[in-house]
Parts: C-alpha cells; structure tokens; sequence
C-alpha cells in the first residue's frame, strides 16, 4: 500500500525526465556513435585546436576555483564568527548579485573592463599608464567575471559548514598554546573540509560549463567548450563536433562528481569512526 | 592578540569582496542615469532617454520580457507539481533504490546546459514543426526540475512523519492532511525551491539562444542581440530594471522564507 503509494508519487516525475531527458541523451548519442562512430572523438584528442580549448577551459575553471576559495573562506569565516548586523547586509549582498542574470553581470564588467571603460578612464586620468589597458576579450576579463559570478556559490557553502563549528573547539586550541597558524591548518580547515569540497566542486564545475562569462568578456577569439559547442552548431555547422564537445563535457562533469562522491564517502565514513572511537 | 589580528585580516577580505560584487551593479545603476553614450564618470548631467529605450518596440525587450515571463512561470508552476511530488515519494517512504531515484530527479543538474540543448535540437529538427515557444518549454522546465526537489527534500528530510498520522487519528481525510500539514511544513523549501527555478529559467541563456526561433525570443537572448549591435546605456537601464526585480524578490524572500534557506 506505502509502496504502492510511493510510486505512484514519483511517477509524473520520473515519466517526465525519461521522456524529455533520458530518451533524448541516449537517443542522440547512439545515433552520433552509430552514424559516425568514434571519429568525431578521436578527431578532439588528437586535434591541438581542440585540446586547447579544453586546456583553456580547465585552467580558467582551476585559478577561478582558487581565488573563490582564498577569497571566499575569510569571507565565510567573518560572517560565521560576527554578531554584528553586518551579517545580514553581506547575506543580501552575497544574494543579490546571485539572483541578477549572468547577462547583466557581465554587462557590467563590460562598462568597467573596456577599452573606454571606467578601469581605463580612472587609470589614464591618474597618469597611471600612458595608454588604456586591454583587459576586456581576454582570459583574464572572463576570470574576473566567473569569480564574480560564482563567488557567492563558495561563500554560502563554507558558511554553513564554518557556523556548525563551535567556536569553543577553537579557544580550546588556543588554550592549549596554539597560534592561529596551527588552530587554522589542525582543527578549522579539516573541520570545514566537507564545505571547501562541495564549494570547489560547484564552482568548478559551473565554470567549466558556463557560456555567457566567455562568451561576452572573452571576445570572438576566446573559446571555452561550452562556446565551442554554440560556434560548431551555428558558425562552423559541424554537428559532429559539437556532438563529441558536448559529450565530453558532460563526461568530464560526471566523471568530477563521481570523484567526488567516492572521496567524501571515504572522509566522512573517518570522520564517523573517529566520533565512535 | 594575534587572534584579534587574524580577525582584522578577514574583515579586510570580507569587506572588499563585498565592494568586488557590488561594484558593477552599481556601476550599472549610474551607467543608465547618462545622457552621454559612452558611460563616463563623474556623469555629465542626468537623463532618462535610455529607459524609453527599453519601452521602444525597436528593441523588443518588452516582448523578450513578456516572453521570459511566460516561459519562466510556466516552468515553476508546472515543476512544483512534478517537483513536490517527487520529494515526497523520495521522503516518506523507504525502500531499496530511493536514492537512485533522488539522485534521477536531480540529474538534469549535472549535464551542461548546452549539452542538453544540442541535444533537444537535434531531436526537435528530426521532428520537425515544433514552435520555439514549446521547443523553449521543455529544455526549461526538465532543467529547472531539480532545484525545486532538492528544496523540498531538504526540509521534508527533518519532517516528523507521525504528525501526518496524528492528524490522520484526529478524524483528517488524506486531503486535508496533505493540504492543512504536509504542505504548510514542506512550504519554505517549496518556495525557496520554485524561486531559484523561476530565476534559473528567466536568465537562462545557453537552452534558450541554441533553440528559440526568429518568431520567441526570450529576454536574455534579445539583450545579447542587441549588445552585439549597440554598446549603448540602453542595456544600462533594462540591466538595471532587472537589477531592481532581483531586489523586490529578494526581500519577498526574506519576509516570507528567511535567507538562512539558502545556507546550506
């Protein structure tokens, strides 16, 4: 009757993503294997324009994950630790900009970043450099937009895990002649280490598959796979590149979260028998 | 002592990522109020010619909005039904497999947007015929799924199921058991879940641009096209009539749900 009653639930659900989702994946890479068997794969690995793009992806998607982290964990740790209401104003702060389009963000960059931007006006009317930066339709222009965009994703993440440590397990630390190097590197980092995972992961991952960022701030000649895939389809017309592109994307995510799933179970299964022990 | 200065350290680093994330959208906000078409600061005087702009039928942003709206509300509704669902089969009962079937519902998260999309093109060219305003539809609503069952789950997770029973004991039919307890308790994921959703879809650029047709064209889509063309403040002011939507929300969510929702 309960089972009965479960599948019932889940069925709308499931019949949705089967037909809409499932189906179609499956559908569509059967028919690019079948038709024209690996060559479309074999043509990425053994092309160096191709694996290019998929280095230039991975190196953006890597320093963003980074500076999210290094920026984002004293972050965290200020708003877990603070009283003050300021909590509350970096919380709406920290959403806000994550509820604005990506599309408007990076418009934003655009205005600052450009060759007559704000950035080169400031500059140039401080005597500062002679003629105005080119930052806008580089790869540095598109990581300073990905960290922008996915910061906050970072943020929230550690937050929670940094609120869940009492701050006494710190004092206690200090207590026993600890410096703040010491107390940072043996009791906070591996107590938080669960939040730094989950917030790299996401921030990676999002970055690897994001298009608008590249697309507006990196200019017609910054490719990331994900813009690849969009180019192939409607400038180049090769749909079996954009075929193998898509798959080894989704690959590469899967495979990311795979990793993930079997490191963490392993950490918290320590983490577990040391509660016990 | 060095505690106290550790503390200065991260302070310092909150507060200037703070200004890094707030810096363009305040940039933008002033950018609209130019009269200049190159955006330059201090701004030479104060005018509102961009904002008629984005009312002008030239640039269709009225359209794109009416449009977005559509497809995003569309979307939600149709996925808190599909969503709610869902989360309470994987939260009531248990039985063998009840993971794999949490982590089905929410695997459209893993596969990228635009993967996702090539595919639904490739499809929908076989077929053939389908109006971009549905051929948008589908690739949303299967990709937004996923934010509204995790929502849920997590505030199902800690629900006590006995009440359910209790209500049941007190004379309640099925029902007014699901409408009068389970959907009051499950309520703040709900809306939490159906707002990320709605937001997901009313931004998203990769589905949309690869499937929309001449005739639907979302928002987002039709800000790009344009910025290709122009580089006015005209963007300034759609961007910042956005900007201000995304506030009014924001404080709607933190009336009704809490912000604390999006910790997790």
């Amino acid at each position: 009757m309960r089972k009965k009653q479960a599948f019932l639930l889940a069925l709308p659900a499931v019949l949705a993503l089967t037909v809409f989702f499932l189906a179609p994946m499956l559908y569509i890479l059967i028919k690019t294997l079948a038709t024209n068997g690996l060559s479309d794969f074999v043509r990425f690995f053994t092309d160096p324009f191709y694996l290019d793009i998929l280095w230039t992806t991975v190196r953006v998607s890597l320093v963003s994950t980074l500076v999210s982290l290094l920026l984002g964990y004293p972050t965290a740790y200020y708003m877990a630790r603070t009283q003050s209401r300021m909590k509350k104003v970096m919380m709406v702060i920290i959403l806000f900009p994550f509820l604005v389009s990506a599309v408007v963000r990076s418009y934003g960059w655009m205005v600052i970043l450009g060759k007559n931007g704000l950035l080169n006006q400031f500059l140039l009317g401080l005597g500062l450099v002679q003629k105005p930066l080119s930052i806008l339709n580089t790869e540095t222009a598109v990581i300073i937009g990905m960290i922008h965009l996915l910061i906050p994703y970072m943020i929230l993440s550690l937050v929670g895990v940094l609120q869940s440590i009492d701050p006494n397990v710190e004092y206690a630390a200090y207590s026993l002649g600890a410096n703040p190097m010491e107390t940072f590197c043996k009791v906070i980092f591996p107590l938080s280490l669960p939040g730094i995972i989950s917030g790299c992961v996401m921030v990676f991952t999002m970055s690897m598959t994001s298009y608008v960022t590249p697309k507006l701030l990196g200019g017609s000649k910054f490719r990331m796979m994900a813009t690849m895939v969009v180019q192939e389809i409607n400038v180049s017309f090769d749909w079996g590149a954009a075929s193998a592109i898509s798959y080894i994307l989704l690959a590469v995510i899967l495979l990311i979260q795979v990793l993930v799933v079997l490191s963490t179970a392993g950490y918290m299964k320590r983490l577990g028998g040391g509660k016990n022990a | 002592m060095r505690e106290k200065r550790v503390n200065i350290f991260c302070t310092i680093v909150a507060i200037l990522v703070m200004l890094f994330l707030i810096a363009p959208l305040v940039v933008i906000v002033i950018a609209s109020f130019t009269p200049t078409a190159v955006v330059v600061f201090p701004p030479k005087g104060f005018s509102l010619k961009w904002y008629e702009n984005i009312f002008s039928s030239s640039t269709h942003f009225m359209e794109g909005l009416a449009n977005s709206l559509k497809i995003g509300l569309l979307a939600t509704a149709l996925d808190i039904l599909l969503g709610v669902t869902a989360a309470l089969s994987v939260c009531r009962h248990d039985f063998k497999g009840k993971n794999v079937l949490l982590n089905y519902f929410t695997s459209p998260m893993y596969v990228p947007s635009v993967a996702f999309a090539f595919v639904l093109l490739q499809v929908y060219s076989q077929i053939g015929g389908i109006p971009g305003a549905v051929r948008i539809f589908i690739g949303h609503f299967i990709i937004i799924l996923p934010y509204i069952v995790r929502n849920t789950v997590s505030v199902l997770h800690v629900f006590n199921w006995t009440l359910e029973d209790a209500a049941t004991s007190l004379g309640a039919n099925p029902v007014q058991v699901f409408f009068k307890i389970t959907i009051p308790v499950a309520k703040p994921g709900i809306l939490a879940g159906a707002l990320l959703a709605f937001l997901y879809s009313f931004d998203e650029v990769a589905l949309s641009s690869l499937l929309s047709t001449p005739k639907f064209i979302t928002l987002p889509i039709r800000i790009m096209n344009y910025m290709e063309l122009t580089f006015d403040p005209t963007l300034a002011a759609i961007s910042t009539f956005l900007i201000a939507g995304s506030l009014v929300l924001i404080l709607l969510m933190d009336k009704f749900v809490g912000l604390d929702m999006f910790v997790k």
